[in-house]
């Protein structure tokens, strides 16, 4: 009879311990680290300067399976005033070898849903990640919306594929662009450090 | 589709060749192909027995679902996944289909 009581006990505590478990909260696994220079190293496959406090991360879905993240800032003024940029593994586009060919098949999809009138304001080219490159910058009018936008592209190679960084800054047609955020995007792309190849360049 | 065009160089690689098939006539998936510089063959089945065939056409709906098939070369259907194509899954299964010889 007291075997029997004390198999019970047993029974009750293996319970009330599984159900304990199960109320155990299990970290949130975040997809970056510090590193003791101060910048952020990225699932161990990219490494950059981030920008400053007031930028949040933006974790972009991963459609398609090309690796999206970027930082986002809302800036005073009216309605659409904030500014977007990212890195993007497979930017818009899928022919072209050369980066001003893949320019011209990125602007034909870049930002379509919005029905913008682009306008390019410079094109040079650039280093990005320790090779040559190309960057854009252009500027889009929405006179329906009475929205405009400036944006900078920048193309760049990662083994034989071609990658891009982009920032988006969204302002009413009469509001004035804060350049500033731009030369914080020229930071993040000048640091920016591929950690190891990519998953193309192993197969 | 653009996912497909830029793996085209990773496809050859692995003998493998990429055809899509939509309900689209003939002068829409030219249009649209030209658009976004895809090359690789697009089949037009306005009839939609391609569809039923692989059970993607939903019932009453003029279009396919999206479906990713990977056929090998003896014509068995080795890969079905639903929704958007995960490039990187298939490319690890063509190479890995490559490597045991069943080229696709």
């Amino acid at each position: 009879m007291k075997r029997k009581g004390l198999t019970i006990l047993c029974l009750m505590l293996v319970v009330v311990w599984l159900s304990g478990c199960a109320t155990t909260e299990t970290p949130k696994k975040v997809p970056y680290r510090l590193s003791p220079q101060g910048t952020v190293i990225w699932e161990d496959e990219f490494e950059f300067m981030p920008p400053p406090p007031d930028w949040k991360l933006l974790r972009v879905e991963a459609g398609e399976n090309d690796i999206n993240f970027g930082f986002m800032r809302s800036d005073p003024g009216g309605f659409p005033s904030v500014t977007t940029f990212a890195y993007d593994e497979d930017p818009f586009g899928c022919t072209a070898a050369s980066f001003e060919g893949r320019e011209r098949e990125f602007f034909k999809r870049f930002l379509f849903n919005a029905i913008l009138r682009f306008q390019i304001l410079e094109r040079k080219k650039a280093k990005v990640v320790g090779g040559e490159g190309l960057a854009v910058t252009v500027e889009g009018k929405d006179p329906v919306k009475k929205e405009k936008v400036r944006a900078k592209v920048v193309f760049g190679r990662r083994g034989e594929r071609i990658v891009g960084f982009y920032i988006t800054q969204w302002r009413p047609m009469d509001g004035s662009y804060d350049l500033s955020a731009f030369d914080v995007f020229d930071k993040f792309v000048a640091s920016f450090k591929f950690l190891k190849k990519s998953f193309y360049e192993t197969l | 589709m653009e996912g497909h065009q830029r793996n085209l160089y990773l496809y050859d690689r692995f003998n493998a060749r990429v055809l899509g098939v939509s309900r689209d006539d003939v002068t829409t998936l030219k249009y649209w192909a030209n658009g976004l510089g895809i090359t690789f063959p697009l089949l037009s089945n306005i009839t939609a027995f391609l569809g039923a065939s692989f059970d993607i056409q939903p019932e009453g709906q003029p279009i396919f679902g999206r479906r990713t098939v990977i056929i090998d070369k003896y014509g068995v259907i080795r890969y079905v996944r639903d929704g958007s194509p995960d490039f990187k899954d298939i490319l690890l299964f063509l190479k890995k289909l490559n490597q045991e010889g069943g080229k696709p």
